[in-house]
């Protein structure tokens, strides 16, 4: 797990074994360890996230989008938003870059086991949650029924479309789908923000675990519903985001009231941040 | 732990023989101002001051450091090697409340899951030898308020007790005790100079004229995240940081590339959170949107959030960052004003 041993903030080489386009903007990339060690090794948990090295460039705290039930490659989903995303979309297959990691508390797979599982994801947080929802797909008997919502603001954003369109085909697992405007006209699911979804969804807040990723606005709004349709407090899981540059718990960027992001999150219990009133 | 006496007249020798050796960091004067530095041929230790301009966390977490060097190749950059160059040093002249500070560094940089291992080499190789308050120097120390004492003898590994005529010398740690054989010939100290210590030590104590009730405003704190107070403290702060940068205890870094030809390093800078970049994330959203929330950060983090993570107040209370701030902001003003709402 946790680098312990030799310099916690040397990174490890990685190179590019292809990137596979999502929408305008965003891209899968799937990285090989060219250190001779292996993502077995690595143990990386659903949820946890790495620092991406681009030396000349810098680090960015980038989420695992793939689960440790899939072990060919490690992917990540990235925006290109920044100096070091920008980098990173001019490499191609092959290109050379480092990572460091795996960090942070994932999603409480245990917790979750032999239970019902609603994932909510807007945006870009389907990144993270991927890691998650493939992984209780990989282990599908050990959990009970699986609900992904996932909104996005328009149809040419939704990620992952094809991973998403292959559940039409599945019975085991419900999925609702929500864009915030559809202009055109092309959008067969709901329209409107993801809270809407909730209205058609069946769902059993006693047995069922809560677990959201998205843009900060989405958590108030979706926490405002879970909680008025009778989810326990600690059946509520999220993931948050910070400006986390060191990704071990001194650099104090992320800090989330006597919390760190990096290293106590970046999933953390409702219950853990309901009193940190800036966590939200 | 062993003691001796130190003639006055010889301690500034004792660390220039010190410095041929070993690398000594220690007050020096600069223009009008007393900083910590390297000691090197010609420099002269203060070993009478006041206090420094600078605390020096800047010797085991410099204010700017190279943590490791690239360089370019077809295929990317590669790494070409991790700087890490700790050497035996001795950090002398620390005072009291600056040997505490490492104390309280320690719990973030020597964490048990993850080691900071620029900081702790320089650290386990670094002697702290620290001059005890024996007259407090600024009217500002507040140190009794927080957990320390003029003359504490906490974070140190050799303390030199000014008592007039000479300093006793504590050796306190296997590490300090290293050093006796590096100091010449030391007269052993009898025991009636602990006596007059005692004696000293009970006049520095009433001698600090601050004080703040540090350690009573943590119950407030915890329920008053928000709270019109904290409207109150932060509209005169031009956020330029010089508190944090002067304080003991702020450790937040930011890590930069810089890249120069074929050639790079990544480097580690001191940070700010008094800064609006500190939160800014790459989307453009940032968690703390003004200087107001800012100031809620440093003093929860000091004063609440320290003390649930490590059972200290993150504060030694050397009054630097009260000293010299430009616009007058006074930490101890806002802890006294708080401990009355």
């Amino acid at each position: 797990m946790g680098n312990n041993s030799g310099n916690a903030y040397q990174p490890r080489p990685v190179s590019i074994i292809r990137t596979l386009p999502q929408i305008n903007e965003h891209r899968l990339f799937q990285l090989k360890l060219e250190d001779g060690g292996s993502w077995e090794d690595f143990g990386h948990q659903p949820g946890q996230f790495v620092e991406v090295s681009i030396f000349g460039k810098g680090e960015a705290p980038i989420s695992i989008s793939s689960p440790p039930t899939r072990l060919d490659a490690l992917e990540i989903c990235v925006r290109r938003t920044g100096r070091l995303t920008n980098a990173l979309f001019d490499m191609e297959k092959g290109s050379h870059l480092h990572i460091r990691g795996p960090y942070g508390r994932g999603f409480p797979v245990e917790i979750l086991k032999g239970h019902k599982v609603l994932l909510i994801a807007g945006g870009l947080g389907l990144a993270p949650l991927r890691s998650l929802l493939l992984y209780l797909l990989d282990k599908r008997d050990k959990f009970d029924e699986i609900i992904l919502m996932y909104g996005t603001n328009n149809p040419d954003n939704v990620l992952f479309k094809y991973e998403l369109l292959g559940f039409f085909d599945r019975d085991d697992i419900k999925y609702l789908y929500s864009v915030d405007r559809d202009e055109e006209g092309i959008w067969k699911q709901y329209v409107g923000v993801v809270t809407g979804l909730f209205d058609q969804a069946e769902l059993s807040p006693h047995d069922t675990y809560a677990v959201l990723c998205g843009p900060p606005v989405m958590y108030k709004f979706v926490l405002e519903r879970l909680l008025s349709l009778g989810f326990p407090k600690d059946h509520i899981f999220m993931s948050l985001e910070r400006m986390m540059k060191c990704g071990i718990g001194k650099c104090g960027h992320c800090a989330i009231g006597d919390k760190y992001c990096c290293t106590d999150g970046p999933v953390f219990p409702f219950t853990e941040i309901e009193k940190i009133k800036e966590a939200i | 732990m062993e003691k001796r006496v130190i003639k006055k007249d010889a301690l500034a020798g004792i660390i220039k023989n010190i410095s041929n050796d070993m690398l000594v960091y220690a007050p020096v004067q600069d223009e009008d101002n007393v900083l910590f530095k390297v000691l090197e041929p010609g420099m002269e230790p203060l070993v009478e001051y006041a206090n420094t301009k600078n605390a020096p966390k800047n010797f085991f977490f410099p204010q700017t450091e190279t943590m490791m060097k690239y360089f370019r190749t077809e295929r990317g950059r590669e790494l070409a090697e991790v700087v890490e160059d700790a050497a035996d040093a001795v950090l002398f002249g620390v005072r009291p409340c600056y040997a505490r500070s490492f104390v309280l560094l320690d719990n973030i940089f020597d964490d048990p899951k993850y080691k900071d291992s620029y900081y702790i080499a320089r650290r386990e190789k670094t002697v702290i030898v620290s001059l005890a308050c024996v007259h407090p120097p600024y009217t500002t120390c507040f140190c009794t308020s927080v957990g320390g004492h003029p003359m504490s003898l906490e974070g140190s590994d050799v303390v030199l007790t000014d008592l007039g005529d000479v300093y006793l010398a504590e050796f306190l740690t296997p590490k300090g005790e290293k050093l006796i054989e590096k100091m010449g010939n030391l007269e052993a100290a009898d025991e009636a100079l602990d006596a007059k210590k005692q004696e000293l030590s009970d006049t520095a104590e009433k001698e600090i004229k601050s004080h703040i009730p540090a350690n009573d405003i943590k119950p407030w704190l915890d329920e008053n995240f928000e709270n019109p107070f904290w409207d109150t403290i932060h509209r005169s702060c031009l956020a330029c940081g010089t508190c944090t940068y002067l304080c003991p205890t702020c450790h937040c870094f930011d890590i930069t590339d810089e890249v120069k030809g074929e050639e790079g390093r990544r480097i580690r800078t001191w940070d700010s959170c008094m800064s609006w970049l500190f939160t800014m994330e790459t989307s453009g959203h940032n968690p703390r949107t003004s200087q107001k929330e800012r100031w809620r950060q440093r003093l929860m983090h000091k004063f609440k959030y320290f003390v649930d993570n490590f059972g200290a107040v993150a504060c030694v209370g050397c009054g630097r960052c009260v000293i010299n701030c430009p616009v007058n902001i006074d930490i101890r003003k806002i802890v006294t004003d708080i401990s009355k709402l």
